[in-house]
């Protein structure tokens, strides 16, 4: 994802905003990190470029 | 894993990923022409953003790329293995540049309100099992939708040839992958009142319904 797509993602769960922790980019685009929720400190993970923003209860493992 | 209802969707779709996306190559003409007919007005600083929830493949967000003047164009859906297909397609096709792609829920949205010209939610909606979860749905349509943005919602209906029953209702439909194994799909058949009525239980509002090859569609905007 690139990074500019923060202007508009938000955390599933509340709305509220997202903190942004990158492991591995390639420019603009963020290839591996994670979402933080400021709010509900629900993690989410950016892989292979696509956030996973999917409710903790749908996610696997 | 917790075995919720919204599991079994992403599992299934997960499973069948590859040979789904391969038949699925052209975009629906009621996509087109809806897509087609937007007029992005956004205010100049602001980037106009259409979103494809349930994008799949990315067979939509490719019209939404060649039919509309946005921005940007989002790709949402809950099948990882769909978004690799899209990915892969938005590669080939030249529009990568222009598409984000999100793992998401259709009941939790994760964007912020009022900030999409255009949503196409098409095929997707009768995958969510209850109906208080497909008006949550629709409501979270209405929340991310800007004052002037437009929503086409389309779902698969009684008044398909190989339904026989007039009243909507829940079912089972097999996707047969080419090793013959059979992988069961959850389904809510609409009937048109019925579909209109969850619409309006919404916070959407409805400008305009058809019925075309079996489907029920809606151009919502909101309330």
């Amino acid at each position: 994802m690139k990074e500019s797509l923060m202007d508009i993602l938000c955390d599933p769960l509340d709305k509220s905003e997202l903190e942004l922790e990158v492991d591995e980019r390639d420019g603009e685009e963020i290839i591996e990190g994670r979402l933080i929720g400021k709010e509900t400190g629900e993690v989410y993970p950016i892989e292979d470029g696509i956030p996973n923003l999917l409710p903790p209860d749908m996610r696997e493992e | 894993m917790t075995d919720t209802p919204q599991d079994s969707v992403k599992a299934t779709y997960d499973t069948i990923a590859e040979h789904f996306a391969a038949t699925r190559e052209y975009a629906w003409p009621e996509v087109e022409s809806f897509c087609a007919s937007q007029q992005i007005q956004s205010p100049p600083d602001t980037e106009s953003i259409g979103v494809d929830i349930g994008c799949g493949n990315g067979r939509h967000a490719e019209t939404l790329f060649e039919q509309t003047s946005l921005d940007k164009i989002i790709g949402v859906d809950v099948s990882r293995e769909l978004l690799h297909t899209a990915q892969t397609r938005a590669t080939n096709r030249g529009f990568i540049d222009d598409l984000a792609l999100i793992q998401a829920d259709a009941g939790s949205l994760p964007l912020e309100s009022q900030s999409v010209s255009i949503v196409v939610y098409v095929a997707t909606l009768h995958h969510l099992r209850s109906r208080r979860r497909r008006v949550a749905s629709l409501s979270a349509v209405a929340r991310v939708l800007e004052s002037d943005g437009r929503a086409l919602i389309s779902v698969w209906s009684t008044e398909h040839d190989q339904f026989e029953r007039s009243n909507g209702f829940d079912t089972t439909i097999e996707w047969t992958l080419p090793d013959g194994t059979s992988i069961p799909r959850y389904y809510h058949i609409y009937d048109p009142v019925e579909f209109r009525s969850d619409l309006e239980s919404s916070a959407l509002s409805i400008v305009e319904t058809e019925i075309s090859s079996g489907n029920c569609y809606a151009v919502v905007e909101d309330n």
